[in-house]
């Protein structure tokens, strides 16, 4: 084993140094630039294979919120934001009620009382060559 | 030069390692982004532990901006809250329209019920129209009792009662020095006023001032403490026209309702002054009144009817009614439709209560939730005549000992 010699030992720090400073301010440059201050929100989601939602189902998806429904029709989603200021519906006896402010919506996303004034908003699904079912809210 | 390199480097680490140490002293940005607004906000980053204020305003679907304002960006504290809508009181009335109005929300139409902003800055609660007017009338500033000034400027353009406007009552304009000291000692109770000092008069302003009752939260369910933050906690005296304070300091109900002086009956002190004063005679109806009887107009024969005469009702039919909706957020009754509930003279439903089928009558208190049951006037021995209803008459026979 070779001893360092002073003059190796102060290169090899002076060299790390300069990495180390340089790897950092890189990297936090990367971090600062990268940062999303002012994100959009989700328009897009992907289900997953329409074969984990079998014919006669609803499933609710709660991170959107939506509820898919499989009929004979077809696959079909109801959102599940409420149409008067945007709370998330829950489950009512025949259909959909909003927790903040009453409204009620039938099992078709229509209005039964207010205050809420239009149905449910219909959600666009795309189904890909390869099986997968993917849900636009906008 | 390699020596200049090498310490160039070596500084250059150190304010890293120190902006690395900083940076990690911040809280981590926590983003919400409300599904009424569509926009990114941080406020929770720091405010994580203030509660829901309400179940109708989920933090979730309105953010804090939509309400608080301020910078939603901003993880600095002093950026942050640099644009807020009046302070930490967004319902203060002089912002009120911008935090809680909307055609959606609190400034919506008559006929929906949701012009709660504009009855409240016309409310007798708010421009202390008669106090003003009276104590003007007493000092020889004004020729009559006709309301002329409010605490702010206010109009109403579609005016049922004849007043179409008031302007702003400006105190130190006043030639009688005894209208400047009620400007300086008495203007404490309308609901934009800052409070006097004291815990028994703390409140919040604009519309917190009623239905804020703990920090960060709104409710319908409130109890006579809160309104006696104003009413019942002493008298203005005309001679020194200054604020003369009750002396008692009662824990119990009964005394603590009302001032020593005051006679009422068992229901008048039991339930809660929102049980029966209704949102139009509390919050106004939308127009401009001189003084508060204009618009105070419950009576004891609301709920009790008078010998010949049982209480109006009306059957719940409509499942948009209000009745559903003031119950929704304050469930209390589990009104259906099909329901019978008491109504006032002016078509106000008393939503909390509901008639039975043997011919009494039940209510349940807003915010005490207690459960009573009432007989009607008409086949008891009372022998009131309809015209003689005001409560002085019913107290003489009715009125509890303190």
């Amino acid at each position: 084993m070779s001893d360092l010699s002073r003059r190796d030992f102060l290169k090899l720090a002076r060299n790390g140094f300069l990495y180390l400073s340089g790897a950092l301010t890189l990297g936090g440059l990367i971090r600062f630039l990268s940062f999303e201050t002012n994100p959009a929100r989700q328009t897009r989601f992907e289900l997953g294979q329409s074969a984990k939602y079998p014919l006669g189902t609803k499933t609710p998806l709660n991170e959107i919120p939506a509820l898919l429904i499989h009929s004979d029709q077809g696959f079909t989603a109801i959102s599940l934001t409420c149409t008067h200021l945007g709370c998330t519906l829950e489950d009512d006896a025949d259909g959909f009620a909003c927790p903040c402010h009453g409204s009620r919506f039938d099992a078709d996303g229509n209005v039964k009382h207010g205050p809420a004034a239009k149905p449910l908003k219909r959600l666009r699904l795309e189904i890909t060559k390869d099986d997968e079912l993917i849900l636009y809210t906008e | 030069m390699r020596k200049l390199i090498t310490i160039s480097s070596g500084i250059l680490l150190l304010v890293l390692a120190f902006v690395w140490w900083m940076n990690s002293r911040q809280p981590r940005p926590m983003e919400l982004i409300p599904t009424l607004t569509n926009q990114p906000e941080y406020c929770l980053t720091c405010h994580t532990d203030l509660p829901e204020i309400s179940a109708s305003h989920p933090v979730k679907t309105f953010g804090c901006v939509s309400c608080h304002g301020g910078e939603r960006l901003a993880l600095d504290a002093d950026l942050a809250h640099s644009t807020m809508r009046g302070g930490e009181n967004p319902s203060d009335l002089t912002v009120v329209e911008t935090s809680c109005g909307g055609n959606n929300c609190h400034s919506g139409s008559e006929a929906e019920k949701r012009d709660h902003i504009q009855r409240v800055t016309t409310s007798i609660q708010s421009t202390y129209a008669g106090a003003i007017a009276n104590i003007r009338f007493t000092f020889g500033a004004q020729k009559d009792l006709s309301a002329q000034f409010g605490i702010s400027a206010v109009t109403d353009e579609h005016t049922q009662t004849g007043i179409a406007s008031l302007a702003a009552f400006a105190p130190p304009a006043e030639k009688n020095s005894m209208l400047q000291k009620f400007g300086e000692n008495c203007l404490t109770c309308h609901i934009n006023a800052v409070p006097r000092e004291g815990e028994v008069y703390a409140r919040q302003t604009g519309c917190a001032a009623c239905h804020l009752t703990e920090k960060h939260k709104l409710t319908t369910s409130i109890s006579y403490t809160q309104c006696n933050t104003c009413h019942n906690r002493g008298n203005y005296n005309l001679r020194t026209m200054a604020f003369d304070e009750r002396t008692d300091h009662p824990s119990a109900r009964l005394q603590d309702y009302y001032q020593p002086i005051s006679q009422f009956t068992k229901c008048e002190y039991t339930l809660d002054c929102v049980d029966c004063h209704t949102r139009s005679e509390v919050m106004g109806n939308g127009d401009l009144h001189a003084n508060k009887k204009d618009i105070q107009y419950i009576q004891c024969k609301t709920c009790h009817g008078t010998p010949t005469e049982l209480p109006l009702t009306k059957m719940l039919t409509d499942p948009n009614d209000i009745a559903f909706r003031m119950d929704f957020l304050n469930p209390i009754m589990d009104l259906k439709l099909g329901d019978t509930v008491l109504m006032t003279e002016q078509g106000e439903l008393l939503w909390n209560t509901r008639a039975l089928s043997d011919g009494t009558y039940e209510m349940t208190g807003k915010a005490t939730k207690q459960y009573f049951t009432f007989k009607p006037v008409m086949g008891s021995g009372c022998t009131q005549t309809g015209e003689d209803q005001s409560s002085a008459y019913c107290h003489t026979c009715h009125a509890v000992e303190r």
